[in-house]
Protein backbone atom coordinates (compact mmCIF):
# COMPACT_ATOMS: atom_id res chain seq x y z
CA UNK A 1 0.00 0.00 0.00
CA UNK A 2 1.37 3.48 -0.81
CA UNK A 3 0.06 6.79 1.08
CA UNK A 4 -1.37 7.23 -2.32
CA UNK A 5 -4.00 4.85 -1.57
CA UNK A 6 -3.80 5.34 2.50
CA UNK A 7 -3.17 8.80 2.74
CA UNK A 8 -0.91 10.70 5.12
CA UNK A 9 -1.67 10.68 8.91
CA UNK A 10 -1.38 14.19 9.67
CA UNK A 11 -3.46 13.86 13.36
CA UNK A 12 -5.37 11.90 15.38
CA UNK A 13 -8.88 12.78 14.96
CA UNK A 14 -9.73 15.84 17.44
CA UNK A 15 -6.13 16.74 17.01
CA UNK A 16 -7.47 20.16 15.46
CA UNK A 17 -9.35 22.22 16.90
CA UNK A 18 -12.48 24.12 15.51
CA UNK A 19 -11.52 27.42 14.24
CA UNK A 20 -8.14 25.79 13.63
CA UNK A 21 -5.83 24.55 11.13
CA UNK A 22 -2.11 22.55 10.51
CA UNK A 23 0.81 22.47 8.32
CA UNK A 24 2.12 19.56 6.50
CA UNK A 25 5.24 20.05 5.31
CA UNK A 26 6.14 19.90 1.50
CA UNK A 27 8.89 17.64 2.80
CA UNK A 28 6.81 15.31 4.32
CA UNK A 29 4.25 15.62 1.37
CA UNK A 30 5.87 15.86 -2.09
CA UNK A 31 3.78 18.12 -3.07
CA UNK A 32 4.77 21.76 -4.34
CA UNK A 33 3.21 24.03 -1.78
CA UNK A 34 2.42 23.19 2.26
CA UNK A 35 -0.82 22.33 2.57
CA UNK A 36 -2.96 23.41 5.30
CA UNK A 37 -5.80 21.51 7.03
CA UNK A 38 -8.40 22.87 8.69
CA UNK A 39 -11.46 21.92 11.15
CA UNK A 40 -14.79 24.22 10.46
CA UNK A 41 -17.62 23.33 12.08
CA UNK A 42 -16.81 19.89 12.13
CA UNK A 43 -15.99 19.16 9.05
CA UNK A 44 -11.89 19.03 7.68
CA UNK A 45 -10.98 20.29 4.68
CA UNK A 46 -7.29 20.90 2.90
CA UNK A 47 -5.99 23.79 0.52
CA UNK A 48 -2.84 24.82 -0.52
CA UNK A 49 -1.47 26.80 2.50
CA UNK A 50 0.02 29.92 0.70
CA UNK A 51 -2.70 32.05 -0.63
CA UNK A 52 -3.35 32.65 -4.22
CA UNK A 53 -2.80 36.26 -4.27
CA UNK A 54 0.21 37.02 -1.90
CA UNK A 55 2.48 34.91 0.29
CA UNK A 56 0.70 34.65 3.49
CA UNK A 57 0.06 30.74 5.22
CA UNK A 58 -3.91 30.61 5.11
CA UNK A 59 -3.45 28.41 7.93
CA UNK A 60 -2.89 31.66 9.88
CA UNK A 61 -6.08 32.89 8.77
CA UNK A 62 -9.47 32.82 10.25
CA UNK A 63 -11.48 30.30 9.40
CA UNK A 64 -15.09 30.93 10.37
CA UNK A 65 -18.03 29.58 8.52
CA UNK A 66 -16.78 27.12 5.81
CA UNK A 67 -14.64 30.16 4.78
CA UNK A 68 -10.73 30.84 5.83
CA UNK A 69 -9.49 35.04 5.28
CA UNK A 70 -6.42 35.41 4.32
CA UNK A 71 -4.26 37.40 7.59
CA UNK A 72 -2.61 39.65 4.96
CA UNK A 73 -5.69 41.38 2.80
CA UNK A 74 -8.57 39.64 3.60
CA UNK A 75 -9.21 37.65 0.96
CA UNK A 76 -11.55 34.79 1.69
CA UNK A 77 -11.73 31.26 0.13
CA UNK A 78 -14.76 28.64 0.51
CA UNK A 79 -12.89 25.53 2.34
CA UNK A 80 -15.25 23.29 0.45
CA UNK A 81 -14.42 24.47 -3.39
CA UNK A 82 -11.06 26.78 -2.93
CA UNK A 83 -12.72 29.46 -4.67
CA UNK A 84 -11.88 32.90 -3.67
CA UNK A 85 -15.08 34.92 -2.45
CA UNK A 86 -13.71 38.52 -2.67
CA UNK A 87 -10.91 40.60 -3.66
CA UNK A 88 -8.12 40.80 -3.76
CA UNK A 89 -7.80 36.82 -4.88
CA UNK A 90 -8.91 35.92 -8.40
CA UNK A 91 -7.34 32.34 -8.14
CA UNK A 92 -8.83 29.39 -6.44
CA UNK A 93 -6.83 27.26 -4.07
CA UNK A 94 -6.43 23.98 -4.75
CA UNK A 95 -7.81 21.38 -3.01
CA UNK A 96 -6.69 17.74 -1.35
CA UNK A 97 -9.01 15.53 0.12
CA UNK A 98 -9.02 14.72 3.51
CA UNK A 99 -10.37 11.63 5.78
CA UNK A 100 -11.45 11.06 8.79
CA UNK A 101 -10.40 7.38 9.55
CA UNK A 102 -10.05 4.92 12.55
CA UNK A 103 -9.38 7.58 15.11
CA UNK A 104 -7.18 9.87 12.54
CA UNK A 105 -6.90 12.43 10.03
CA UNK A 106 -5.48 11.45 6.49
CA UNK A 107 -4.27 13.64 4.14
CA UNK A 108 -3.96 13.00 0.36
CA UNK A 109 -1.99 15.45 -1.02
CA UNK A 110 -2.85 16.29 -5.34
CA UNK A 111 -5.98 14.29 -4.71
CA UNK A 112 -8.94 16.40 -5.03
CA UNK A 113 -12.01 15.69 -2.38
CA UNK A 114 -14.95 14.17 -3.99
CA UNK A 115 -17.64 17.23 -4.82
CA UNK B 1 -39.13 51.53 -6.36
CA UNK B 2 -38.37 51.30 -10.23
CA UNK B 3 -36.55 48.72 -11.58
CA UNK B 4 -32.58 48.80 -12.16
CA UNK B 5 -31.74 47.54 -15.52
CA UNK B 6 -28.48 49.38 -16.16
CA UNK B 7 -25.72 50.80 -13.57
CA UNK B 8 -23.24 53.20 -15.26
CA UNK B 9 -20.26 53.02 -12.93
CA UNK B 10 -17.84 56.23 -13.00
CA UNK B 11 -14.60 55.75 -12.70
CA UNK B 12 -12.22 52.17 -12.42
CA UNK B 13 -10.80 51.26 -9.10
CA UNK B 14 -11.25 48.75 -6.62
CA UNK B 15 -14.43 50.25 -5.36
CA UNK B 16 -16.02 50.21 -9.31
CA UNK B 17 -15.15 46.68 -9.73
CA UNK B 18 -16.30 45.82 -6.70
CA UNK B 19 -19.51 47.27 -7.01
CA UNK B 20 -20.16 45.16 -10.19
CA UNK B 21 -19.11 41.83 -8.31
CA UNK B 22 -21.86 43.22 -5.43
CA UNK B 23 -24.34 43.53 -8.17
CA UNK B 24 -23.83 40.48 -9.87
CA UNK B 25 -23.43 38.14 -6.83
CA UNK B 26 -26.59 39.80 -5.28
CA UNK B 27 -28.43 38.86 -9.11
CA UNK B 28 -27.91 42.13 -11.12
CA UNK B 29 -28.71 40.73 -14.48
CA UNK B 30 -29.09 43.71 -16.16
CA UNK B 31 -26.11 46.25 -17.74
CA UNK B 32 -23.22 46.88 -15.69
CA UNK B 33 -21.10 50.02 -17.58
CA UNK B 34 -17.75 50.68 -16.05
CA UNK B 35 -15.91 53.97 -17.07
CA UNK B 36 -12.24 53.99 -16.44
CA UNK B 37 -9.90 57.52 -17.15
CA UNK B 38 -7.02 55.44 -16.99
CA UNK B 39 -5.68 53.55 -19.97
CA UNK B 40 -5.28 49.98 -17.87
CA UNK B 41 -7.27 47.35 -16.80
CA UNK B 42 -8.46 47.74 -12.92
CA UNK B 43 -5.06 47.08 -10.73
CA UNK B 44 -4.68 47.44 -7.19
CA UNK B 45 -3.45 50.21 -5.98
CA UNK B 46 -1.40 49.18 -2.55
CA UNK B 47 1.27 47.55 -4.23
CA UNK B 48 2.10 50.76 -5.80
CA UNK B 49 4.37 52.19 -3.01
CA UNK B 50 5.79 48.83 -1.99
CA UNK B 51 6.23 45.61 -4.57
CA UNK B 52 6.09 47.72 -7.31
CA UNK B 53 8.31 50.57 -6.33
CA UNK B 54 11.22 47.91 -5.76
CA UNK B 55 10.55 46.40 -9.22
CA UNK B 56 9.07 43.42 -7.76
CA UNK B 57 5.45 43.19 -9.29
CA UNK B 58 4.53 44.58 -12.53
CA UNK B 59 1.31 45.51 -13.80
CA UNK B 60 0.16 42.28 -14.90
CA UNK B 61 0.85 41.01 -11.29
CA UNK B 62 -1.33 43.39 -9.99
CA UNK B 63 -4.48 43.32 -12.05
CA UNK B 64 -7.59 43.24 -9.72
CA UNK B 65 -9.28 40.67 -12.59
CA UNK B 66 -9.26 37.75 -14.73
CA UNK B 67 -9.79 38.38 -18.17
CA UNK B 68 -13.07 36.29 -18.15
CA UNK B 69 -14.55 38.87 -15.66
CA UNK B 70 -14.71 41.60 -18.37
CA UNK B 71 -17.43 39.35 -20.57
CA UNK B 72 -19.74 39.92 -17.46
CA UNK B 73 -19.03 43.83 -17.65
CA UNK B 74 -18.82 46.76 -20.02
CA UNK B 75 -15.27 47.71 -18.34
CA UNK B 76 -14.49 51.39 -21.27
CA UNK B 77 -11.02 52.62 -20.63
CA UNK B 78 -10.05 55.98 -21.86
CA UNK B 79 -13.53 57.25 -20.86
CA UNK B 80 -13.25 60.12 -19.31
CA UNK B 81 -16.81 61.59 -17.98
CA UNK B 82 -17.12 65.39 -18.68
CA UNK B 83 -19.95 66.46 -17.26
CA UNK B 84 -22.86 64.26 -15.40
CA UNK B 85 -27.02 64.77 -15.77
CA UNK B 86 -28.59 63.44 -12.85
CA UNK B 87 -32.02 63.65 -13.79
CA UNK B 88 -31.69 62.42 -17.67
CA UNK B 89 -29.18 59.63 -15.89
CA UNK B 90 -26.55 60.45 -18.39
CA UNK B 91 -23.30 61.35 -18.32
CA UNK B 92 -21.23 62.57 -21.23
CA UNK B 93 -18.04 61.99 -21.94
CA UNK B 94 -15.04 64.20 -23.01
CA UNK B 95 -14.80 63.09 -27.10
CA UNK B 96 -18.66 64.22 -26.84
CA UNK B 97 -20.31 60.82 -26.80
CA UNK B 98 -23.26 59.58 -24.05
CA UNK B 99 -23.32 57.47 -21.81
CA UNK B 100 -26.75 56.44 -20.05
CA UNK B 101 -27.46 54.54 -16.80
CA UNK B 102 -30.79 53.99 -14.67
CA UNK B 103 -28.54 54.47 -11.63
CA UNK B 104 -25.17 56.14 -11.89
CA UNK B 105 -22.74 55.48 -8.98
CA UNK B 106 -19.56 57.78 -8.58
CA UNK B 107 -16.46 56.15 -8.00
CA UNK B 108 -14.07 59.04 -8.71
CA UNK B 109 -11.40 58.36 -6.34
CA UNK B 110 -9.04 61.20 -5.25
CA UNK B 111 -5.98 63.65 -6.66
CA UNK B 112 -3.32 63.04 -4.74
CA UNK B 113 -2.24 66.54 -3.29
CA UNK B 114 1.41 68.08 -4.23
CA UNK B 115 3.17 70.80 -3.09
CA UNK B 116 4.78 71.76 -6.67
CA UNK B 117 4.76 71.83 -10.00
CA UNK B 118 8.54 70.58 -10.52
CA UNK B 119 9.16 67.16 -12.43
CA UNK B 120 11.07 65.93 -9.82
CA UNK B 121 8.34 66.36 -7.09
CA UNK B 122 6.53 63.14 -7.26
CA UNK B 123 3.16 61.42 -5.89
CA UNK B 124 1.97 58.03 -5.82
CA UNK B 125 -1.25 57.31 -6.93
CA UNK B 126 -1.85 55.49 -10.25
CA UNK B 127 0.33 53.54 -12.14
CA UNK B 128 2.22 55.93 -14.01
CA UNK B 129 3.10 57.60 -10.32
CA UNK B 130 5.22 54.25 -9.78
CA UNK B 131 6.37 54.06 -13.48
CA UNK B 132 8.20 57.60 -13.36
CA UNK B 133 9.88 57.20 -9.91
CA UNK B 134 10.65 53.69 -10.01
CA UNK B 135 13.70 54.93 -11.35
CA UNK B 136 14.77 57.37 -9.79
CA UNK B 137 15.37 55.72 -6.58
CA UNK B 138 19.17 54.62 -7.19
CA UNK B 139 21.71 54.06 -4.81
CA UNK B 140 23.19 57.21 -3.60
CA UNK B 141 20.04 59.24 -4.87
CA UNK B 142 18.83 61.84 -2.52
CA UNK B 143 15.40 61.45 -1.78
CA UNK B 144 13.20 64.08 0.37
CA UNK B 145 9.65 62.22 1.63
CA UNK B 146 7.12 64.79 2.54
CA UNK B 147 4.30 63.42 4.81
CA UNK B 148 5.13 60.20 7.19
CA UNK B 149 1.16 58.91 6.56
CA UNK B 150 0.89 55.35 5.14
CA UNK B 151 2.24 56.13 1.65
CA UNK B 152 5.44 59.01 2.61
CA UNK B 153 6.05 56.47 5.36
CA UNK B 154 6.07 52.89 2.98
CA UNK B 155 7.74 55.22 0.18
CA UNK B 156 10.42 56.34 2.28
CA UNK B 157 11.00 52.95 3.43
CA UNK B 158 11.28 51.52 0.05
CA UNK B 159 13.89 53.98 -1.20
CA UNK B 160 16.09 53.14 2.08
CA UNK B 161 16.06 49.76 1.25
CA UNK B 162 16.94 50.72 -2.53
CA UNK B 163 19.78 52.35 -0.99
CA UNK B 164 18.61 55.82 -1.39
CA UNK B 165 19.89 59.12 1.16
CA UNK B 166 16.24 59.62 2.46
CA UNK B 167 15.13 62.78 4.37
CA UNK B 168 11.43 62.03 5.82
CA UNK B 169 9.29 65.50 7.01
CA UNK B 170 6.73 65.82 8.64
CA UNK B 171 4.68 68.34 10.55
CA UNK B 172 3.87 66.10 13.70
CA UNK B 173 6.65 64.98 15.85
CA UNK B 174 5.47 60.87 16.27
CA UNK B 175 3.05 60.76 12.59
CA UNK B 176 -0.31 58.30 13.11
CA UNK B 177 -0.81 59.07 16.76
CA UNK B 178 -4.57 59.98 16.49
CA UNK B 179 -4.78 56.69 14.71
CA UNK B 180 -2.85 54.13 15.69
CA UNK B 181 -2.62 55.24 19.74
CA UNK B 182 1.57 56.16 20.98
CA UNK B 183 2.89 53.02 21.65
CA UNK B 184 2.54 52.11 18.66
CA UNK B 185 3.30 55.32 16.84
CA UNK B 186 6.14 55.60 18.72
CA UNK B 187 7.55 52.54 17.97
CA UNK B 188 7.21 52.60 14.14
CA UNK B 189 8.26 56.08 13.78
CA UNK B 190 11.70 54.77 15.25
CA UNK B 191 12.03 52.11 12.87
CA UNK B 192 12.93 54.78 10.60
CA UNK B 193 15.82 56.61 12.26
CA UNK B 194 16.97 52.74 12.76
CA UNK B 195 16.74 51.91 8.96
CA UNK B 196 19.09 54.59 8.22
CA UNK B 197 16.12 58.03 7.25
CA UNK B 198 16.73 60.84 8.87
CA UNK B 199 13.43 62.72 10.14
CA UNK B 200 12.71 65.94 10.45
CA UNK B 201 9.59 67.28 12.36
CA UNK B 202 8.57 70.16 10.42
CA UNK B 203 6.44 71.97 7.71
CA UNK B 204 7.89 72.26 4.30
CA UNK B 205 8.06 76.08 3.50
CA UNK B 206 8.72 75.63 -0.14
CA UNK B 207 10.14 73.32 -3.02
CA UNK B 208 12.67 75.43 -5.26
CA UNK B 209 14.70 74.42 -7.92
CA UNK B 210 18.56 74.79 -7.70
CA UNK B 211 20.35 73.44 -11.39
CA UNK B 212 20.31 69.78 -10.69
CA UNK B 213 18.17 69.21 -7.61
CA UNK B 214 15.81 70.61 -5.33
CA UNK B 215 16.02 72.54 -2.44
CA UNK B 216 13.33 71.65 0.13
CA UNK B 217 13.07 74.26 2.62
CA UNK B 218 11.85 73.23 6.16
CA UNK B 219 10.69 75.29 9.44
CA UNK B 220 12.68 75.64 12.05
CA UNK B 221 15.73 74.37 9.95
CA UNK B 222 18.10 76.86 8.63
CA UNK B 223 19.29 74.88 5.58
CA UNK B 224 16.96 73.47 3.51
CA UNK B 225 16.75 69.78 2.47
CA UNK B 226 18.94 68.71 -0.98
CA UNK B 227 17.47 66.17 -2.61
CA UNK B 228 17.12 65.00 -6.20
CA UNK B 229 13.45 63.69 -6.20
CA UNK B 230 11.00 64.66 -4.17
CA UNK B 231 7.94 62.15 -3.23
CA UNK B 232 4.56 63.70 -1.43
CA UNK B 233 2.63 61.46 0.41
CA UNK B 234 0.61 64.68 1.53
CA UNK B 235 -3.41 63.35 1.04
CA UNK B 236 -5.72 63.25 -1.95
CA UNK B 237 -8.62 65.72 -2.50
CA UNK B 238 -11.53 63.83 -3.13
CA UNK B 239 -12.83 63.88 -7.31
CA UNK B 240 -16.00 65.95 -6.47
CA UNK B 241 -15.96 67.87 -10.12
CA UNK B 242 -18.39 66.17 -11.57
CA UNK B 243 -20.66 65.70 -8.89
CA UNK B 244 -20.11 69.65 -7.84
CA UNK B 245 -20.91 71.15 -11.61
CA UNK B 246 -23.82 68.43 -10.81
CA UNK B 247 -25.86 70.13 -8.38
CA UNK B 248 -25.33 67.38 -5.76
CA UNK B 249 -24.29 67.96 -2.49
CA UNK B 250 -20.51 68.06 -1.62
CA UNK B 251 -18.61 68.78 1.93
CA UNK B 252 -15.17 66.94 1.91
CA UNK B 253 -16.58 64.21 -0.82
CA UNK B 254 -20.25 63.27 -2.44
CA UNK B 255 -21.90 63.36 0.93
CA UNK B 256 -24.05 60.07 0.86
CA UNK B 257 -26.39 58.40 3.53
CA UNK B 258 -25.96 54.71 5.14
CA UNK B 259 -27.23 53.28 1.71
CA UNK B 260 -24.70 55.57 0.01
CA UNK B 261 -27.32 57.52 -1.96
CA UNK B 262 -26.41 61.22 -3.12
CA UNK B 263 -28.58 63.97 -2.92
CA UNK B 264 -29.60 62.86 -5.96
CA UNK B 265 -32.63 59.58 -5.95
CA UNK B 266 -30.26 58.56 -8.83
CA UNK B 267 -26.95 58.74 -8.05
CA UNK B 268 -24.61 57.16 -5.83
CA UNK B 269 -21.31 57.67 -4.82
CA UNK B 270 -18.55 54.80 -3.25
CA UNK B 271 -14.86 55.24 -2.20
CA UNK B 272 -12.83 57.59 -1.44
CA UNK B 273 -14.79 60.03 -3.46
CA UNK B 274 -17.97 59.11 -0.82
CA UNK B 275 -18.03 60.99 2.67
CA UNK B 276 -21.23 59.03 4.62
CA UNK B 277 -23.24 61.71 6.28
CA UNK B 278 -23.79 60.03 9.33
CA UNK B 279 -20.15 59.19 9.91
CA UNK B 280 -17.76 61.44 11.71
CA UNK B 281 -14.99 61.30 8.88
CA UNK B 282 -14.64 59.94 4.60
CA UNK B 283 -12.45 56.46 4.98
CA UNK B 284 -9.97 56.59 1.84
CA UNK B 285 -8.69 53.14 2.49
CA UNK B 286 -8.45 50.10 0.14
CA UNK B 287 -11.33 48.01 2.52
CA UNK B 288 -13.72 51.10 2.41
CA UNK B 289 -13.73 50.74 -1.14
CA UNK B 290 -14.60 47.36 -1.05
CA UNK B 291 -16.89 47.31 1.85
CA UNK B 292 -19.00 50.82 0.38
CA UNK B 293 -19.38 48.90 -2.97
CA UNK B 294 -20.85 46.18 -0.99
CA UNK B 295 -23.45 48.29 0.96
CA UNK B 296 -24.25 50.10 -2.20
CA UNK B 297 -25.04 47.15 -4.70
CA UNK B 298 -26.86 46.16 -1.84
CA UNK B 299 -29.27 49.74 -1.59
CA UNK B 300 -29.19 49.32 -5.83
CA UNK B 301 -30.65 45.68 -5.58
CA UNK B 302 -33.21 46.74 -2.49
CA UNK B 303 -31.65 43.80 -0.21
CA UNK B 304 -30.64 44.31 3.24
CA UNK B 305 -27.29 45.63 3.89
CA UNK B 306 -23.93 43.33 4.77
CA UNK B 307 -23.30 44.10 8.40
CA UNK B 308 -21.30 46.83 9.19
CA UNK B 309 -17.63 46.44 10.13
CA UNK B 310 -15.08 49.16 11.68
CA UNK B 311 -12.88 50.08 8.61
CA UNK B 312 -9.38 48.76 8.55
CA UNK B 313 -6.20 49.32 6.97
CA UNK B 314 -2.50 47.77 6.37
CA UNK B 315 0.70 49.76 6.01
CA UNK B 316 4.04 47.59 4.87
CA UNK B 317 7.43 49.13 5.78
CA UNK B 318 10.81 48.25 6.86
CA UNK B 319 9.70 44.83 7.47
CA UNK B 320 6.79 45.13 9.40
CA UNK B 321 3.11 45.60 9.28
CA UNK B 322 1.04 47.57 10.63
CA UNK B 323 -2.49 47.51 10.81
CA UNK B 324 -5.26 49.21 12.57
CA UNK B 325 -9.29 49.13 13.21
CA UNK B 326 -11.09 52.10 13.61
CA UNK B 327 -9.59 55.26 15.33
CA UNK B 328 -7.67 55.44 18.43
CA UNK B 329 -8.48 58.74 19.37
CA UNK B 330 -11.92 57.81 19.62
CA UNK B 331 -10.49 55.76 22.40
CA UNK B 332 -10.99 56.59 25.96
CA UNK B 333 -8.63 54.15 27.49
CA UNK B 334 -6.08 51.55 25.97
CA UNK B 335 -5.10 48.31 26.34
CA UNK B 336 -1.94 46.45 25.67
CA UNK B 337 -1.48 43.37 24.80
CA UNK B 338 2.01 41.51 24.33
CA UNK B 339 5.21 43.28 24.70
CA UNK B 340 6.16 46.49 22.54
CA UNK B 341 9.89 45.31 23.32
CA UNK B 342 8.93 42.34 21.72
CA UNK B 343 8.54 44.43 18.21
CA UNK B 344 4.73 43.04 17.97
CA UNK B 345 2.02 43.90 19.56
CA UNK B 346 -0.97 44.92 19.70
CA UNK B 347 -3.51 47.83 21.18
CA UNK B 348 -7.16 47.74 21.92
CA UNK B 349 -8.63 51.32 22.31
CA UNK B 350 -12.07 50.91 24.74
CA UNK B 351 -14.38 53.37 25.56
CA UNK B 352 -17.97 53.50 26.93
CA UNK B 353 -17.33 49.33 27.81
CA UNK B 354 -16.91 49.05 24.04
CA UNK B 355 -14.22 48.24 22.21
CA UNK B 356 -13.67 51.21 19.66
CA UNK B 357 -10.24 50.80 17.82
CA UNK B 358 -7.35 48.33 17.52
CA UNK B 359 -3.74 48.86 16.30
CA UNK B 360 -0.97 46.28 15.96
CA UNK B 361 2.44 45.65 14.53
CA UNK B 362 2.66 41.84 13.22
CA UNK B 363 -0.42 40.43 14.61
CA UNK B 364 -2.92 40.04 11.98
CA UNK B 365 -4.80 37.47 14.03
CA UNK B 366 -5.56 40.05 16.56
CA UNK B 367 -6.49 42.15 14.02
CA UNK B 368 -8.95 39.71 12.29
CA UNK B 369 -10.12 39.33 15.52
CA UNK B 370 -10.30 43.17 16.09
CA UNK B 371 -12.18 43.46 12.59
CA UNK B 372 -15.09 41.64 14.25
CA UNK B 373 -14.85 42.84 17.72
CA UNK B 374 -14.68 46.49 16.84
CA UNK B 375 -18.24 48.08 17.08
CA UNK B 376 -19.89 45.16 18.49
CA UNK B 377 -22.16 45.12 22.22
CA UNK B 378 -19.28 42.91 23.79
CA UNK B 379 -18.44 43.47 27.23
CA UNK B 380 -14.97 44.06 27.33
CA UNK B 381 -12.58 41.85 29.40
CA UNK B 382 -9.72 44.26 29.85
CA UNK B 383 -7.34 41.38 31.67
CA UNK B 384 -8.49 39.12 28.66
CA UNK B 385 -7.69 41.02 26.06
CA UNK B 386 -4.33 42.09 27.53
CA UNK B 387 -3.10 38.38 28.05
CA UNK B 388 -1.51 37.11 24.83
CA UNK B 389 -2.92 33.67 25.91
CA UNK B 390 -6.18 34.51 25.61
CA UNK B 391 -8.20 32.97 22.47
CA UNK B 392 -9.91 36.62 20.86
CA UNK B 393 -11.88 33.98 18.96
CA UNK B 394 -13.79 33.05 22.50
CA UNK B 395 -14.29 36.50 23.12
CA UNK B 396 -16.45 36.88 20.12
CA UNK B 397 -18.87 33.90 21.11
CA UNK B 398 -19.65 36.17 24.93
CA UNK B 399 -22.70 37.63 25.09
CA UNK B 400 -23.92 40.78 23.97
CA UNK B 401 -24.02 43.92 26.23
CA UNK B 402 -27.36 44.15 25.62
CA UNK B 403 -29.90 41.94 23.32
CA UNK B 404 -29.62 43.20 19.92
CA UNK B 405 -32.58 44.38 17.69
Amino acid sequence: MTTTETGIKVADAGGIEDGEALVVDRDTTGHDDDIAVFHSDGAYYALDDTCSHGSASLADGWIEDGEVECPLHSARFCLRTGEPQCMPATLAARRHKVEERDGALYLFPGQEPAA
Amino acid sequence: MSTVDRVLIVGGGLAAVSLADALRSGGHTGDIVILSAEDHLPYDRPPLSKDVLLGRSGLEDIRLRPDEWYERVDFRTDARVASLDPDAGRVTLADGSEVTGDRIVLATGGVPRTPGGDPAVHVLRVWEDAERLRPRLVPGARVAVVGAGLIGAESAAVAAALGCEVTLIDPTEIPLLPVVGPEIATVLHARHAEAGIRCLNGGVESIERDGEFLRVAVTGLDEPVTADTVIAGIGIVPDTALAEAAGLTVDNGVVVDAGYRTSHPSVYAIGDVARRADEPRRHEHWDHARTSAERAAATLLGQDAPAQKAGWFWSDRHGSRLEGVGTMADAETRIVRGDAADGAFTVFGVAQGRLVAAAAIDRPRDIQAARRLVGRELPVDAAALADPATDLRKLLRARPVREER
